[in-house]
């Protein structure tokens, strides 16, 4: 699978990660590398496949209540905290 | 005094008190750690009546900073503590401080920290391996008895396997993963680094167990883990996987062959087992890994808590420059093949491939433990090589996982052991697999092995 500077610019906006043209350059030469590398399951018959047979489904438990982690403890490690409570983000919609 | 750190714990307890241990480790820090740097903080006020332990620096800790060896989070500590750290505090365990990593757990060698790297202590210029390179490091230089470290694809056995020092991988749900910040959550698990089989076969007794933080934590009873500690290998089977076995050259095949007639001596049944499917590991690896890991790594994002952009002017802004800003290239590349994996119009032929491929992993594994209590391999392909020597090759320090990644994929617990040393002076390790929840006959095996060799009592220099 190759992947191009343009198809790299294309998934770094759906991970929201920034890259300068040079870093995106080499970022689509490494992951071609390493894709080609990942092509080789393409070999295994995987006919009949079920997805629980992977990994065990992920257990549910039942959504009760139970204390939460303190206002206070919360806001000690926001970039951006208000008095009332609010975490604080630039606004959402460009000019 | 720090000899006391030369002993197995059982020893050094009946020797010194509790305080006198922690000031040994306090102190063992301090003299050894500039030169290796396993340390990322070291908690000087370190109380307790247990043992002092290291903790990999991606387990949150209220009394120290938890950075995951990121810049994202170099200012961060967590308000409340894992499950595993609250379990060991109860026991009246002592934090002696929190070790260095490749950053979010991503790498082979605790090269990709933003905090630099920690070196070898059986050879200065080479790696310690990783990701939890810090604490193998600091079990290696006798800084403590023991640390906890996580394991997503070999992060605790590669690096015990690259010190010479015990590691384990649990089974997976057999240690709550609450409070271990989230890599890819279908095969984290917490590990334990230690100098002797016992003391690891002690710890698990203490942090194993259910957890209603944790849904995938297991109810499956905790064992008496030391129990069989001396019950020898006599009559248990033992099957060499000869896909990985294949592969071998020089100094690592034949430190193999070795160890395979030490238990052969004990009586041990040693046989070939075929698990066709491991050469495939590290290409599942790859895509299920980064896939979840892109998923869980999208909660930092500047707003709640981590580093956060200054250049933002909208809300857009602060997620691109703050993620990229507080991300290194190593945690970059996975998210971004992470992303391809699961983005429209691939997810089918990649995520979707991967998983039937290690469906099929698991059944060839289930297969081969119809047959044997236990699955051998070494640990690594190689012993600790140079630092700098893959930094520019990401696929071939991928390749470094090869042994270890299988027991994630399939989620059974597999151990580490010293298995000796090549000419060159670097540590050799064997790795032992057994099927979910068999840490007890894990630690048996493991134990004979040790007894035998008394490979853990030779140290770095």
């Amino acid at each position: 699978m190759k992947i191009d500077r343009d198809e790299a610019r294309r998934i770094a906006t759906l991970a929201h990660l920034e890259f300068d043209d040079p870093a995106l350059e080499r970022m689509a030469g490494e992951m071609t590398k390493i894709l080609s590398y990942i092509d080789q399951l393409r070999e295994v018959d995987v006919a009949g496949f079920q997805w629980s047979a992977a990994a065990d489904s992920t257990p549910l438990r039942d959504d009760v209540p139970r204390a939460p982690v303190t206002r206070d403890a919360v806001a000690a490690n926001a970039p951006a905290f208000s008095d009332d409570g609010h975490f604080v983000v630039p606004k959402g919609i460009g000019d | 005094m720090s000899e006391l750190l030369d002993l197995p714990w059982h020893e050094a307890q009946a020797q010194a008190s509790p305080r006198e241990l922690v000031d040994a480790s306090l102190r063992a820090i301090e003299t050894r750690d500039e030169s290796v740097h396993a340390f990322l903080h070291v908690n000087a006020d370190a109380r307790g009546d247990g043992m002092p332990l290291a903790i990999k620096d991606n387990i949150v800790t209220t009394d120290m900073p938890t950075t995951c060896g990121s810049r994202i989070l170099s200012n961060f500590t967590s308000p409340f503590d894992a499950t595993a750290i609250a379990r060991l505090r109860a026991n009246g365990a002592s934090f002696v401080g929190k070790t260095n990593l490749d950053e979010f757990a991503m790498g082979s060698s605790t090269e990709h920290s933003a905090f630099g790297p920690t070196r070898n202590p059986w050879d200065l210029s080479r790696v310690p391996g990783g990701s939890s390179g810090g604490s193998a490091a600091a079990v290696a230089a006798r800084m403590v008895p023991a640390a906890l470290g996580s394991e997503t694809g070999g992060s605790v056995r590669q690096p015990a396997a690259f010190c010479g020092v015990v590691g384990l991988k649990p089974t997976y749900g057999r240690i709550s993963r609450s409070g271990l910040v989230a890599f890819a959550s279908s095969l984290d698990q917490i590990g334990i680094v230690t100098k002797t089989v016992r003391e690891c076969a002690e710890l698990l007794g203490v942090i194993a167990g259910a957890d209603p933080l944790d849904s995938t934590s297991s109810t499956q009873p905790v064992d008496d883990y030391a129990a069989d500690l001396a019950s020898g290998v006599r009559g248990l089977r033992f099957g060499v996987v000869r896909e990985a076995v294949e592969r071998l050259e020089g100094e690592v095949r034949a430190n193999f062959d070795e160890a395979l007639n030490v238990l052969r001596g004990g009586g041990a049944i040693i046989e070939d087992a075929r698990v066709p499917a491991i050469s495939y590991a590290i290409a599942i690896y790859y895509i299920v890994a980064n896939a979840e890991a892109s998923a869980n790594l999208s909660r930092f994002d500047g707003v709640r808590f981590g580093h956060r952009s200054e250049r933002s002017k909208t809300l857009d802004d602060l997620y691109f420059h703050s993620r990229g800003e507080g991300f290194g290239a190593e945690v970059k590349r996975r998210i971004m093949l992470g992303t391809f994996a699961l983005s429209s119009g691939y997810y089918d032929a990649y995520y979707g491939r991967a998983q039937a491929v290690r469906a099929t992993l698991r059944g060839q594994f289930a297969d081969a433990f119809a047959r044997f209590d236990f699955l051998l391999t070494p640990t690594t392909p190689e012993p600790a090589f140079k630092i700098g020597a893959k930094t520019d090759d990401p696929l071939s320090m991928y390749l470094s996982d090869i042994f270890t990644a299988p027991a994630n994929l399939v989620g059974i617990p597999a151990i580490a052991v010293p298995s000796g040393f090549s000419a060159e002076g670097l540590p050799l390790s064997l790795q032992l697999m057994a099927p979910h929840f068999g840490e007890r006959a894990l630690f048996r095996a493991a134990a004979f092995f040790e007894r035998e060799t008394e490979y853990w009592k030779r140290k770095p220099r």
